[in-house]
């Protein structure tokens, strides 16, 4: 008994003790962790808008738009929201911006992905210091959204819907398009119906 | 998604040894041998699914709830270690047979990264109840393929003249990376 | 375990090399395949595994008297996972960028067969500072296998090492090694060489 009791006492305390400090540390580090996700999801519109002063975050049967408006304007400069869908290896979220009108896209942010290292990673890869600067997100600013976006393997893109394939990764370069094409009209109907 | 494609997923194109490196301590200690690897993955595979249950359940229902998700990961193991006792202690009970032939490895189970790798990512991909119930059969059923197929090798290598320093784990862990490069193959089978 | 008391420097130099923690025994496996294809984030991860692993050892040698045996990895992995979330949360909050290139391979920590195994054979059986000694070195000798494999698949597959281009457009980096067929290929190689120089040594 005396045994027992000190085995349920000596855990119960490690335990509580355990809780304890995580309660604290969670108190401590929730904000800063709150504020980076903040940063970024800021970051993620400002980088498929054209410049604007505010967003607006708005919600439309279930899916998150981020307006962005100009002070002094009526008329946003554009609207992000948020798509998913399953790519090479995984899901793939990407943060789409398009103009008020659901015409063309103003540019796109892959934000998470598990695709291949070093061929399907190339949609988040920023090639600048690379020796091959083709970045494939930034062919979407300005790509027409109707009737849909078309992928084109190793040749420049002749249309205004047409995106080209990174070479080695054309199934995750199809999937990004394919998830914007697969979402658009359904957040274009309800943007438009809710204004 | 499709929970055919999501138990293909898990078992073969994202094999839970061969490409998130996840059960390797089993793999490379319980692989010598075809038969013991069949049990091994029998029971890694059985607790797997329990705990993708038990887990869920926890987390939506306790740790959500009462906005204590910072305790996710020393209630998550205290769950793995206290299931591992139960179903241990269970399968004494029912049946002899199984018992005799699951026993041993179950104890080793509680470490096996597998286990508590597939209740974060369950977590971490946000699956419904059913669709981390079929998870945890994939990956646990991929990590028995996995670890069947290096037990088949490995008692050929046993025959073959390998250099010396290379006997062992430094040939097992050559024999996986050749594994890991056909399941590659794989890659893209159920994205289009 | 006390019988033989061996000096403090040999404590901590057998974790380098003579019963290094992957090399030799084998353990900590997971983290250092999976997260090897840089050599910033095999040095992360070392840095954050020494530090669970020497603060359970310091709370675990002091508790070592306290906790009775029948609990006792019951209570090892309640410490351990506490650590293991102060520094998931720590790295979230103030290193954003490596918590989220390490992705769930923090928290598998827990279940680092390195860390429970350390407890088990050193510091609930020594005092505090020989498990301080024990952990820095043992520790140290995870963060430099796991800093020499992140390099090596780093160089060869990204030509990069710690994101700065040290090998020229000549070469055509192989995609392989920092994918994950190039981390097993990478660790067997590894680990034969050890056993290679470890017998040469023995010899000489």
């Amino acid at each position: 008994m005396n045994k027992t009791a000190k085995m349920v006492i000596v855990l119960t305390v490690i335990t509580a003790l355990s809780g304890g400090i995580l309660a604290t540390w969670d108190g401590v580090t929730k904000p800063k962790i709150a504020y980076h996700q903040l940063q970024a999801l800021k970051a993620a519109i400002s980088d498929v808008l054209p410049s604007y002063d505010n967003y607006e975050e708005k919600d439309i049967n279930g899916n998150k738009v981020y307006i962005g408006k100009i002070d002094g304007s009526t008329q946003p400069v554009g609207i992000a929201f948020k798509v998913d869908g399953s790519g090479f290896q995984g899901n793939i979220s990407i943060m789409v911006g398009v103009d008020p009108s659901f015409t063309s896209i103003t540019g796109i942010k892959v934000l998470g992905q598990i695709e291949t290292p070093g061929l399907g990673t190339k949609i988040v890869e920023d090639p600048s210091n690379k020796a091959d600067p083709f970045w494939f997100p930034e062919q979407f600013g300005g790509v027409v959204l109707f009737p849909q976006i078309d992928v084109v393997k190793n040749s420049i893109p002749q249309n205004p819907n047409e995106v080209q394939a990174i070479s080695g990764a054309t199934i995750t370069s199809k999937a990004v398009v394919r998830i914007i094409n697969d979402n658009i009209q359904q957040i274009k109907d309800s943007y438009q119906s809710a204004n | 998604m499709n929970l055919l494609l999501l138990f293909i997923s898990a078992a073969i194109v994202n094999n839970f040894v061969l490409t998130y490196f996840l059960g390797i301590c089993p793999f490379v200690g319980v692989s010598k041998r075809v038969s013991s690897a069949v049990s091994m993955g029998l029971a890694v595979m059985f607790v797997m699914t329990i705990t993708a249950a038990v887990t869920w359940l926890i987390y939506h229902l306790l740790l959500v709830p009462y906005q204590i998700e910072i305790l996710e990961y020393v209630s998550f193991i205290l769950v793995i270690a206290s299931l591992v006792q139960l179903v241990e202690m269970f399968i004494k009970k029912v049946s002899k047979p199984l018992y005799d032939t699951l026993g041993i490895f179950l104890p080793l189970i509680t470490t096996n990264c597998a286990i508590l790798g597939l209740a974060l990512f369950s977590v971490l991909r946000e699956y419904s109840f059913i669709e981390s119930l079929v998870f945890g059969i994939g990956a646990g059923a991929g990590f028995t393929l996995a670890l069947v197929i290096m037990a088949g090798i490995r008692e050929e290598l046993e025959l073959s003249n390998i250099p010396k320093p290379f006997r062992g784990a430094g040939i097992t862990m050559i024999v996986a990376g050749s594994l890991a490069l056909a399941f590659m193959g794989f890659a893209g089978l159920i994205s289009m | 375990m006390a019988k033989k008391s061996i000096s403090l420097s040999k404590e901590f130099l057998k974790g380098l090399w003579d019963d290094n923690p992957v090399l030799r025994m084998l353990l900590g496996l997971c983290p250092t395949l999976a997260v090897t294809n840089s050599a910033i984030n095999g040095l992360s991860m070392g840095l954050a595994t020494t530090f669970v692993l020497l603060s359970s050892s310091i709370i675990i040698s002091l508790l070592r008297k306290v906790i009775p045996h029948q609990v006792r990895i019951a209570g090892y992995i309640v410490i351990i996972a506490t650590f293991v979330t102060v520094a998931d949360k720590f790295l979230a909050a103030y290193l954003p960028e490596i918590s989220k290139a390490l992705g769930p391979y923090v928290p598998l920590i827990v279940v680092n067969c390195l860390i429970l195994g350390r407890q088990e054979a050193f510091s609930s059986k020594n005092g505090v500072g020989r498990s301080i000694i024990d952990a820095l070195g043992m520790g140290l000798g995870f963060v430099f296998v796991l800093v020499v494999l992140g390099s090596i698949r780093e160089i060869l597959g990204s030509a990069t090492l710690f994101n700065i281009q040290v090998l020229g457009d000549w070469f055509n980096p192989w995609m392989i090694m920092i994918l994950p067929p190039g981390a097993f290929l990478t660790l067997g190689l590894l680990i034969g060489l050890g056993n290679w120089l470890n017998e040469r040594k023995v010899k000489i």
